[in-house]
Parts: structure tokens; sequence; C-alpha cells
């Protein structure tokens, strides 16, 4: 078994590495525009009351 | 009694699934990351690809397959004869029953935009943060890089 899966690390978990260790790779011209792949933007809205509460901004590792 | 009907229409069933598979001669492969889309649905030749499973090439007429992919190099045999490398980071490969292929990855690049140098010197950052981890799964997130960083190194050389 992969040494990951013990550690308790799923695929996704491994792509998400996987993936920014090939952008950190690529030649210095197309390294800026792929890190800003590096990070995505999730906005959580609840609604009370059919009328939306102040926004909440999370923000994650891809 | 009702077992022999049984058979008969189990049996039945399946020479019709054998006389439907519609297998083609022509191979037409979808390959996509989350940066770019580079065939779609375009027929090609033949596509290795490397896997948990081990690398293996695909032809037309393959049977189906679902794999997940490991970090290493894609290669793309265009219809003309022209051979492309790409270096994937992970994400799947499905093989259909049509001869339809789909190559899905999270990110994935001309084995030429990869910088050797930079390749190298991640993975000595890596290999470095490898070996200074303290818990389980500090080291195996190093060690998930120090992977990928080898695969880009050997991919890029």
């Amino acid at each position: 078994m992969k040494i990951w899966r013990d550690a308790g690390l799923t695929y996704i978990q491994y792509s998400n590495i996987a993936a920014r260790v090939v952008r950190e790779a690529l030649r210095a011209e197309l390294r800026a525009d792929a890190a800003k792949r590096d990070i995505s933007h999730v906005q959580f809205t609840p609604w009370v009351n059919g009328k939306p509460k102040p926004r909440k901004k999370q923000e994650s590792d891809s | 009694m009702s077992f022999v009907k049984n058979a008969r229409l189990l049996a039945a069933r399946g020479s019709r699934l054998a006389q439907n598979r519609s297998y083609s001669d022509e191979m037409k492969l979808t390959f996509a990351a989350a940066n770019k889309t580079f065939y779609d649905a375009a027929v090609v030749r033949q596509i290795d690809v490397p896997s948990f499973s081990g690398s293996f090439g695909i032809l037309a007429k393959h049977v189906p397959t679902l794999a997940v992919l490991k970090p290493g190099v894609v290669q793309v045999v265009e219809n003309d004869g022209k051979l492309i490398k790409f270096f994937v980071s992970s994400g799947s490969v499905t093989v259909n029953d049509d001869s339809s292929v789909q190559v899905l990855a999270e990110e994935a690049h001309n084995v030429e935009d990869i910088d050797v140098g930079e390749a190298r010197q991640l993975l000595a950052k890596y290999q470095s943060q490898l070996s200074s981890a303290g818990d389980d799964k500090a080291k195996a997130q190093a060690a998930i890089a120090v992977e990928v960083a080898e695969a880009l190194v050997k991919a890029a050389e």
C-alpha cells in the first residue's frame, strides 16, 4: 500500500500536491499564471428568513 | 426447470451483448486538464499513460478500462504519426467500449514547458523537507512532492 494512504491522505489530496509541484516546475513565463490555480475561493452565504446573511469568505488550498 | 429457463435467458442476453459491442477502428481521444483542453474527441493512433496499475498503451479496440493516473508522461501518437509528450500530475483515464478515451488530469503541460533546472531545485527542496518532516502526514506529503519532482526531472531531461 502507498505510504500516503497509511498516513490518512486521500487521492484528491495526493492530486492537489502533485498538481502544485507540476505548476512550480513550469518555465518562468508560465509559472505566474499557473500559480493562480494554487488557491481556490469558496464563498458561503447563509440565508435566514429569505435574506442573505453577511458573506464569509473562505480560502483553501485548491 | 426454472433454472434451465433462466440459464437460457442469461445465455441469450450474453450473446446479444457480444453482438452489440460496437468496436470502432478509430480511437477518439479527449484529453483535458484544469488548465487546458489538449484534444477534444480527436482521432489518434496511440496513447501511452502512466497509472497506478502500471503504464500502458492504448490502441483502438482496447478493452474498456478505468485507471488512476500517476505523475508522469502521457504520450500521444497522432494520426499522422507525430509523437507528442505531455506531463500529467494526476487524474483518471477511461477507455470505453466504443474506443473513445478520456484522459482527465488536474494539471497537464507539454513536456517542453517544464523547466529542468527548476525541477531539480524542487527535487532537492522536497527531499530535504522529507528528511526533516516531523509527523507521518508531513512525511507523506513531502514524499508525494519528491515522487512528482523525480518524475518531472526524468521527463524534462
